[in-house]
C-alpha cells in the first residue's frame, strides 16, 4: 500500500482533501523495524506521531512505584502511535515495541506537522478533531480488555 | 484502496485475559469463524458486535477471539 493510500484508510485524515493529504504524505518518513525494536519508551520526552503500515506494535505501561509492567494493546495496521504527546505536550506515556518481523511504520515530525496544521488551519482541525475520535475508542477497547 | 471503500476499525478482545488484545483497521468485516493474526499469535473469531456508530465509511466494531494455540 503507498502512503496515500494508507493515509486515505486513517480515521484521522477523514475528511481531508487529496492535496491536503499529498502535503500530510510530503512530511511522513518509512521506518522499516524488526521484532524487537523499541519505538518510544514511557517518560521520554519525544512527540512525533507513528502510523502502523504492516505488522504490529505492542503497548506497554510500567508503574514506577512497583515497578510493574502490563501490555495493554496490541496496535496493528492503520493505528496511531504517539499522539497523546502530540495533544497534551507530555512525557510519552507508554513504551512501545515491534513484535512482527519487518514492520512497517510511517513517522511524522511533530513540529513540521504542526507548522503544516497552522499554515493549514482547516487540516489542524480535522485532525484533531478526528484524533479524538481515535482517543474515544482506544478508550472503549480498554474498556471492554478490563472486563 | 479505492478510497471510497468501507474501513472496519476493530477491537480484538481475547477470552481468558492473557492477551491485551488489538486494535487494527482493516478493509473486511470480520466474520464468526474467522483466525485472525494479532502479531503474536492466532486467534478464532467468536463475536463481533458494533463498538460505536458508524462515522462515514468508518464502522467501529468489538470482535471475540479465542486462542488457537
Amino acid at each position: 500500500m503507498d502512503i496515500m493510500n494508507l493515509l486515505q484508510s486513517l480515521e484521522i485524515f477523514e475528511g481531508l482533501s487529496d492535496g491536503e493529504l499529498q502535503q500530510v504524505a510530503e512530511i511522513c518518513d518509512q521506518l522499516v523495524a524488526s521484532k524487537g525494536t523499541t519505538l518510544l519508551e514511557q517518560d521520554d520526552i519525544g512527540k512525533d506521531l507513528f502510523i502502523v503500515a504492516e505488522g504490529f506494535a505492542e503497548v506497554v505501561v510500567s508503574n514506577p512505584s512497583n515497578e510493574k509492567t502490563k501490555s495493554i494493546v496490541n496496535l496493528g495496521p492503520g493505528q496511531i502511535i504517539g499522539e497523546m504527546a502530540l495533544i497534551d505536550k507530555g512525557p510519552r506515556s507508554a513504551t512501545v515495541r515491534i513484535i512482527s518481523d519487518q514492520s512497517v511504520l510511517y513517522q511524522i515530525n511533530h513540529t513540521q506537522f504542526e507548522n503544516l496544521c497552522e499554515k493549514n488551519t482547516r487540516i489542524g482541525y480535522i485532525v484533531m478533531r478526528n484524533l479524538a475520535s481515535d482517543l474515544s475508542f482506544k478508550l472503549r477497547h480498554q474498556h471492554l480488555q478490563d472486563i | 484502496m479505492d478510497e471510497r471503500d468501507d474501513i472496519y476499525k476493530i477491537s480484538y478482545v481475547i477470552l481468558g485475559g492473557q492477551h491485551p488484545g488489538a486494535i487494527v483497521n482493516s478493509s473486511q468485516k470480520p466474520v464468526i469463524g474467522n483466525v485472525v493474526d494479532l502479531g503474536d499469535k492466532k486467534f478464532e473469531v467468536i463475536e463481533v458486535v458494533d463498538l460505536m456508530p458508524s462515522r462515514g465509511r468508518f464502522h467501529y466494531l468489538h470482535v471475540t477471539c479465542r486462542s488457537l494455540e
